[in-house]
């Protein structure tokens, strides 16, 4: 893939995206649905994010990496970089409008739709089109839906245990 | 100033797993607990001006306490401490599963990790459900648009962008009453 067209992209979901992991929906349909990556690609950087080091958002630098080499996760990791460090420019000219009751409202409109996409992404990865998912795969995705949610667990254990328990079951 | 700070971010990047908590754990326990270069107040209103940061909202704070304790030249310092050797890190892993990807063990692993992280996936959603939405009768209104974005992403082919800009309009006008608290889970 034509690394200067995935930053643009990477850039644009990063940026419209709140949180690491909410320009899931966004490059899912972006990348995916146009055949430029596969669902298997997207499953794997989100597992090496979740694995790796550092803030999990560098998921996209796996992704990057996957779709155009080295020059990819480069293009991936300023994509990644850029957008968040909007925040330094805008507390230092208009703090007051980020404290305001409607900037409030925006950030929550953004959040609430971020997480009806998220939860339609990760249904889709889940039980890919037109493919039926294991039991045991439904359990493992309830079971890791639970432990994110209730945060006692280290997410890289709970993809460890994911891999573990398809060596077990699906070889 | 410089130097300590991109060994402490350095550190930070490389040295916290799975990134969320353990990064802002980290973070905290170099700047505030043990530099002491930064206070915890100061600390928690940078944290809880980068929930409203687009994109990784960890890089949003690396920026953030990185101008306060050293300008400019911090910034660059503390982004690029903690996302640049974490990011060789993550190619490093990703380029040592290719090798291993066409493998039937790597296939049998994959089938464990895809639900695993799309269940993740949707922990992480309603984490953000639960930390986004407002409270009594204004809650079945939030929850509801968390279904009619879930709705319109599965069944329709309607752009993701197009579903986010129109709900955050619809905050921009009616949402804004309560203002939503910061967790570190949403946070990565």
């Amino acid at each position: 893939m034509d690394p200067v067209t995935l930053f643009l992209v990477l850039l644009k979901d990063s940026a419209l995206a709140l949180g690491g992991l909410g320009s899931l929906p966004l490059l899912r349909q972006d990348l995916v649905a146009t055949g430029l990556a596969s669902d298997t690609q997207l499953v794997q950087a989100l597992a090496i994010g979740r694995l790796s080091t550092g803030p999990n958002g560098l998921w996209i630098v796996s992704l990057g990496f996957q779709l155009a080499g080295p020059l990819g996760a480069g293009m991936a990791l300023v994509a990644a970089s850029l957008p968040p460090l909007l925040i330094l420019p805008v507390t230092a000219a208009a703090r007051r409008w980020l404290l305001s009751v409607r900037f409030a409202g925006l950030v929550r409109g953004a959040a609430l739709a971020t997480a009806g996409l998220l939860c339609a992404t990760g249904v889709s990865l889940v039980v890919p089109a037109g493919d039926v998912p294991s039991w045991w795969q439904v359990v493992v995705a309830v079971a890791a839906a639970a432990l994110t949610y209730q945060g006692r667990l280290h997410p890289a254990l709970v993809v460890i245990g994911g891999a573990l328990l398809g060596l077990l079951l699906a070889s | 100033m410089v130097r300590e700070l991109a060994k402490i971010f350095i550190a930070v990047g490389t040295q916290s797993v799975g990134g969320g908590t353990s990064t802002l754990f980290l973070l905290r326990r170099f700047l505030v607990d043990r530099g002491r270069l930064i206070s915890e107040r100061e600390f928690t209103e940078a944290w809880s001006l980068c929930q409203l940061s687009p994109g990784i909202h960890l890089v949003a704070l690396a920026g953030l306490l990185g101008q306060r304790i050293a300008g400019w030249r911090g910034v660059i310092v503390a982004v690029s401490g903690m996302m640049i050797p974490a990011a060789l890190i993550t190619v490093a892993m990703t380029a040592a599963y290719g090798l291993v990807a066409d493998e039937p063990l790597a296939h049998a692993a994959l089938a464990g990790m895809a639900p695993a992280t799309g269940g993740m996936t949707l922990g992480l959603a309603i984490v953000l459900v639960r930390d986004a939405r407002r409270h009594g009768w204004r809650a079945v209104v939030d929850v509801a648009l968390v279904i009619a974005a879930f709705a319109l992403l599965l069944l329709t082919t309607i752009s993701a962008v197009l579903v986010i800009a129109s709900v955050a309009a619809l905050g921009t006008l009616f949402l804004g009453r309560e203002r939503p608290t910061s967790r570190a889970g949403a946070a990565e």
